[in-house]
């Protein structure tokens, strides 16, 4: 089974860094990849992207992902092409639905923001142990409840994963064939969805609970191998601050 | 420690009380075992008992919880009463929340206002009591279920309670598990703490258990030391499964079985991944008629081999052959038809709105004539016929399994295969449920078991195949060796 978006054990660069470095990273980059509507850009932050990737021992997960990356990128950009229309039309489908030259570039922009955003969350969420997390959100007075929130849905995504392969299991098992394709997968929904659903309602009763018993609404903790901003970590923040003010500069320079 | 004053609750949308009248009061340092059927209201018992049902949940509520002498509704919330008492449910996974064990550990110690340095000790002494040492960087949906118990017990030890609830916590666990939460039990006992323990495994646990607690409709059927307590020959059957002459009932069932090969397995072998070999050269013959169980350890390769007599696995190498057909070259919904699996968790298919309707899917798949004829007789087989129009997930553990049993059952395959069938059962429910599988092997259905225990294999199939690290350690039957 392929794990998604569960943290990595590993000694590389990006591990070394405080949570809090990481955040940046990620609101930095997300914001430029959201302003930004260069192709070239854009492309530019996916290399950079899977340089760092490399650089921290993360490229096999990083690579991995791609495949989601690619299915979404193709259902983005005909979604895009289909209902934003613009520039020049180069053939019209079955009569009515034009493609344009200006649909195509939005679609593509649009599918590499993607793929930057995902990326760096990946990075992010791969490097960074969820303890880690709770305590930098913490710190920045994220009230706890979102905190676990994420760290808990980031946490069940393999459990979810086993069982929902055991449900899906037990009903071939029982005979069903739901078929393949987009019409078999709806059809799947209820022998497979239902079990999983119920099942996780029943069991987040218990984990409710155990978040009370634990004392996490409590606001007592004794500070235990706290992650600090390091020499690496203040490197990082300057380039990332550098990145930024030439991105914003060359921005402002072309709306002028 | 935990007093109990003629404790009754209802929840809420509910006429029936899960807990009637209920007086219970456990000493410093003793262990109280509290078992009985699936419904008999044991978890609700200890979410009284844990000040939960006070403090977050709604219904009817009467009498008094004390724990360590003082009213549970004095104390501010949960974590209050966790600075006093420590529980573990029965499901570890809805208990574990971040993704390493260390980190598990480490959350909880951190949360209770201790200075560094003893932050540290008590990880490593309890990393050592709960033998976890060894795994502080695994993840927990990686861990075993034994392993992933000991976690949560782990995690529980380290508010530094007196007192322990345990509902069930060795309910998915095999005999390795069990030993190793036993283990610790004891070494907790002799520290002094107050533990209560809802278990079935009264045979297992009898050396810890000073007062053993029968439950029943939600009252105390019986309390006492144990080995008076199950004087009694009613309790006797609740409390310790006996297995003994269901096998005889099935002397004359040698004449239902065929010479004639049903399944075909010769040099089986399957590998997960590259380096993971689940099973090597399996050869075996099973006839129609035959009552098999197969026994072994967690990871032994039971449950692997099982997936291949219905194709949900495909052989890495070798060959298996049910009714003369290939599995490779078949479809699991053709192979559906003659070999039926019931999985070890019932909830993992139930989703339709009643019993009738749960049983009508596999019928409806197959599209098996006769539809409700075929259904009514498959619940009445299982004893279910009364519960035909209630939701699925409301029957008691014990009958939804019968329930599983049904679905598979009513899609009339000549092979029945069930793994680990009495999972979380009492010792009563587990006897009916291999009373049903010797009636269908009466029936002229072919039944293969996966089972940890010993006693049911002994006690109920013809045929036991020991498996140890993917191969057949041994195939005994009644007359003797076989390989």
């Amino acid at each position: 089974m392929t794990e998604i978006l569960q943290y990595v054990q590993k000694e590389g660069f990006f591990h070394r860094l405080a949570p809090l470095t990481k955040i940046l990273f990620v609101i930095t980059v997300g914001i430029m990849s959201i302003v930004s509507t260069s192709i070239p850009f854009l492309a530019g932050v996916i290399i950079v992207l899977l340089v760092i990737a490399c650089i921290a021992g993360l490229h096999r997960e990083v690579i991995r992902q791609f495949l989601l990356i690619a299915v979404m990128s193709v259902i983005l950009i005909v979604i895009t092409v289909i209902t934003l229309p613009g520039g020049q039309t180069l053939f019209v489908i079955g009569g009515i639905i034009p493609i344009t030259t200006g649909g195509i570039l939005i679609g593509i922009v649009m599918t590499l923001r993607f793929a930057v955003l995902i990326t760096a969350i990946q990075l992010f969420v791969l490097s960074t142990q969820p303890r880690d997390l709770v305590h930098t959100l913490e710190r920045m007075r994220v009230p706890v409840d979102y905190t676990l929130m994420f760290v808990i849905a980031l946490r069940f995504i393999p459990t979810l994963q086993i069982e929902g392969n055991r449900i899906h299991e037990a009903q071939l098992a029982r005979g069903y064939n739901p078929g393949s394709g987009v019409g078999g997968k709806i059809r799947s929904i209820a022998p497979v969805m239902v079990p999983l659903v119920s099942n996780s309602l029943a069991r987040s009763n218990v984990l409710g609970l155990t978040i009370d018993l634990r004392g996490y609404r409590t606001k007592i903790r004794t500070p235990l191998r706290e992650r600090h901003l390091m020499q690496m970590d203040y490197a990082v923040i300057v380039v990332l601050a550098l990145a930024f003010a030439v991105f914003t500069y060359s921005a402002w320079i072309q709306l002028v | 420690m935990i007093r109990l004053d003629s404790v009754s609750y209802a929840y809420p949308h509910t006429g029936k009380p899960a807990l009637t009248d209920l007086s219970l009061s456990i000493g410093k340092g003793q262990c109280v075992m509290v078992t009985g059927p699936s419904g008999a209201g044991k978890t609700t018992l200890c979410l009284a008992s844990a000040g939960i049902l006070a403090h977050e949940y709604g219904g009817k509520k009467e009498g008094t919880v004390m724990i360590d002498g003082r009213d549970v509704k004095s104390y501010k919330d949960l974590s209050d009463i966790a600075s006093n008492l420590g529980i573990v449910f029965d499901d570890p996974e809805a208990q574990l929340i971040f993704t390493t064990v260390e980190e598990e550990i480490l959350s909880a110690l951190e949360r209770r206002g201790l200075q560094v340095e003893e932050i540290e000790d008590r990880l490593r002494a309890i990393m050592e009591l709960t033998k976890l040492s060894g795994l502080k960087d695994r993840a927990p949906h990686t861990l075993s279920g034994g392993q992933k118990q000991r976690l949560v017990l782990a995690v529980t030890l380290c508010l530094g309670t007196g007192i322990l609830i345990l509902d069930e916590p060795t309910s998915e666990l095999d005999e390795h598990g069990t030993d190793g939460i036993l283990g610790i039990l004891k070494g907790l006992k002799a520290q002094g703490r107050t533990i209560l323990l809802v278990e079935h495994k009264f045979t297992r646990m009898r050396e810890i258990v000073d007062t053993l607690i029968v439950m029943e409709d939600g009252h105390i059927r019986a309390s006492g030391i144990p080995d008076e307590v199950i004087l009694d020959p009613a309790i006797r059957k609740i409390v310790l499964p006996n297995f003994t002459g269901i096998r005889e009932r099935t002397q004359n069932a040698g004449e239902t079985v065929s010479s004639e090969p049903l399944i075909v397995v010769k040099g089986l072998t399957h590998t997960y991944g590259t380096d993971i070999h689940a099973l090597r050269t399996i050869d075996l013959t099973i006839s129609s008629g035959e009552f098999i169980a197969i026994v072994g350890e967690n990871g032994s390769g039971k449950t692997t081999l099982i997936k291949h007599l219905n194709g949900l696995l495909k052989a890495t190498a070798g060959f298996v052959s049910v009714k003369g057909k290939d599995t490779s070259k078949t479809t699991i919904t053709e192979l559906a038809r003659d070999v039926g699996l019931v999985f070890q968790n019932p909830d993992h298919m139930f989703f339709a709105d009643t019993v009738r309707l749960e049983v009508a899917f596999g019928v409806d798949n197959l599209k098996i004539p006769d539809r409700d004829e075929v259904i009514d007789h498959a619940l009445m087989r299982v004893r279910l016929t009364h519960a035909k129009d209630l939701y699925p997930r409301w029957l008691s553990r014990g009958e939804r399994q019968r329930l599983a049993i049904a679905c598979v059952l009513a899609m009339q395959p000549a092979v029945i295969v069930l793994d680990e069938p009495t999972t979380g059962l009492d010792g009563k429910e587990a006897r009916e449920v291999m009373e049903v599988l010797k009636e269908l092997q009466l029936a002229g259905h072919t039944v293969i078991i996966v089972t940890h225990s010993m006693e049911i294999a002994q006690n109920c199939a013809d045929r036991v195949i020991t498996m140890e690290n993917g191969s057949i350690l041994s195939d005994v039957c009644t007359t003797g060796e076989r390989s």
